[in-house]
């Protein structure tokens, strides 16, 4: 039995001064398979051209399609119509400035967490020798820094975490996790105390509550979780250096720990 | 070096964010530490009250209760202080968090709201009890008892207990998600291991409570 849709979709356009935020409802006939994002196809090809939303690869991989879904942020081309009840309400997700409706401007968001983290390797430039042959890497580690990398940038992570809307200036979970990989590439050379200067503040790890809100609405199952307690605890450690008898902390540290320097 | 704090000065380098958050937990580890062996303690009335008043009696011969009780208060409020930077104190803040949680529906995001309620009703009513204590030593079995049966003192001691207990459980996850002790791995497990704690204490005071009601002073 197919089901007849209910979307209720947020409307507003910040550029229209006689644009008012409210709810606009639409109906779609569901067939198989149907994702979230076919559905709002649907809707703009059919009924209304004006619903603005943002795609491109409709597979989970560009990032661009996140937004509040029945009230967990989640990538619409990511979402199968038949896991979400007859009704569904969609809003822009939050934290992120407004293009309109459902559209919303992330890149300008990551990019500026991007610069503050200093969001690339970080080595002796001068050292290159472009003849020289390129270093070796184990698979192991290469894995696990791609395992890392695969975060699309969607959005939903930020948008998830209570800490990152009470505070604008909270980095969020994909940002530390963005650290967490090259934290753990060889060829990245920052030390302990430079990783402490970028997220070791309560706009970084410190802040983070524990809420979890990133890990459970992750799309890319990135581990959030896991690496935000690893860093929190690699900078607690690092912070009360001196204080505590190094081989506490070194046993603490290695405690579960897959951050090793290669 | 963050590029953006850089202004015309040489940024300091201190680690005071990472020794506040530290300081933050083993403080709350603390508490909960001595809200475990203060349950038991109590409870000792349920085997007997002569135990309690024995164990009551050595706390004190060696100053225990009266250095430590103070000291715990202490520790509480440096507690409470370093949590506080956390809370949603700012309207903005609190509007936000309640608008967050509300959309979310996830009990983690639930769950600290109830601990930012909790930690406000254990300053106060945990304070206002130890000094009620330290205000009336020595402890014994029978004028605990006189407190619960003619002093009304019971629905004082469920709302603090309830908030002790529920406070302490989630700050005890919470501080294991912090520092990657609970992962991804074992959180259903951690999970159900505060509700068993949870279940526990509530039976424990439970049995405490009846005890005390029951005793002949
Ligand atoms: C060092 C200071 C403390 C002393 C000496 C002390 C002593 C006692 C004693 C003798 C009782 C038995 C009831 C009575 O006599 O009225 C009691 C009950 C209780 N105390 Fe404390 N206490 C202290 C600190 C705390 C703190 C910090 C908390 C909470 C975080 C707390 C929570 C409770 C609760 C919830 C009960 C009721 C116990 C139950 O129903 O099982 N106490 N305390
Ligand atoms: S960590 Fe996950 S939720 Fe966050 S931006 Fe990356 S892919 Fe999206
Ligand atoms: S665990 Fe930290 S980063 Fe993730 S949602 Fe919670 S506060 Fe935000
Ligand atoms: S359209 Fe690319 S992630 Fe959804």
């Amino acid at each position: 039995m197919s089901r007849r849709l209910h979307i209720e979709i947020f409307r507003y356009n910040p550029l229209d001064p006689d644009s008012v935020p409210h709810m606009q409802s639409f109906y779609v006939n569901e067939y198989d398979s149907m994702t979230l994002f076919i559905a709002l196809n649907i809707i703009r090809e059919e009924q209304d051209p004006s619903v603005q939303f943002d795609f491109c690869c409709r597979a989970g991989i560009c990032g661009s399609c996140g937004m509040v879904i029945n009230g967990r942020p989640g990538l619409a081309c990511h979402t199968q119509t038949r896991d979400l009840p007859e009704h569904i309400v969609l809003h822009p997700l939050p934290v992120f400035k407004l293009i309109g409706d459902l559209s919303v401007d992330t890149g300008t968001w990551f990019r500026a967490v991007g610069k503050k983290i200093e969001a690339w390797v970080h080595s002796d430039d001068t050292a290159f020798d472009v003849r020289a042959e390129e270093a070796r890497m184990e698979n192991a580690l290469a894995e696990q820094i791609f395992e890392l990398d695969r975060c699309v940038e969607c959005g939903c992570c930020i948008a998830a975490c209570g800490t990152a809307r009470m505070r604008e200036d909270f980095l969020g979970a994909a940002t530390i996790n963005r650290v967490a990989r090259f934290y753990i590439d060889p060829r990245d050379e920052r030390s302990d105390d430079d990783y402490y200067d970028v997220i070791g503040n309560d706009q970084g790890v410190f802040g983070c509550m524990g809420l979890l809100g990133c890990e459970d609405v992750c799309p890319k199952k990135i581990p959030l979780q896991d690496q935000l307690g690893i860093m929190r605890r690699m900078l607690a450690l690092n912070s009360v250096k001196g204080i505590l008898p190094k081989g506490i902390l070194d046993k603490m540290k290695h405690k579960g720990c897959c951050h090793e320097k290669h | 070096m963050s590029l953006q704090n850089v202004t015309l000065h040489v940024p300091p380098k201190d680690k005071l964010s990472g020794r506040l958050d530290v300081l933050m937990m083993v403080s709350g580890f603390l508490l909960a530490l001595f809200v475990g062996m203060h349950m038991v303690f109590v409870g000792s009335v349920i085997i007997s009250p002569k135990l309690m008043n024995a164990l009551a009696w050595f706390f004190e011969e060696l100053y225990l209760v009266q250095i430590g009780g103070p000291v715990i208060l202490l520790v509480m409020v440096g507690h409470f202080i370093l949590g506080a930077r956390k809370m949603p104190f700012r309207q903005k803040e609190y509007v936000a968090f309640r608008a967050h949680s509300k959309m979310m529906h996830h009990t983690d995001t639930t769950l600290w709201l109830v601990q930012v309620a909790t930690a406000i009703i254990i300053l106060v009513m945990a304070s206002i009890h130890i000094y009620t204590m330290l205000d009336t030593l020595p402890i014994t079995a029978a004028k605990s008892a006189a407190r619960i049966q003619h002093g009304n003192w019971m629905p004082f001691y469920i709302v603090l207990l309830a908030a002790a207990a529920i406070h302490i459980v989630i700050g005890l996850y919470r501080i294991g998600v912090k520092f990657a002790v609970v992962t991804r791995e074992n959180r259903p497990k951690a999970r159900k291991f505060m509700v068993y704690l949870l279940v526990a204490a509530a039976v424990i005071s439970f049995l405490t409570h009846i005890r005390l009601s029951l005793l002949t002073i």
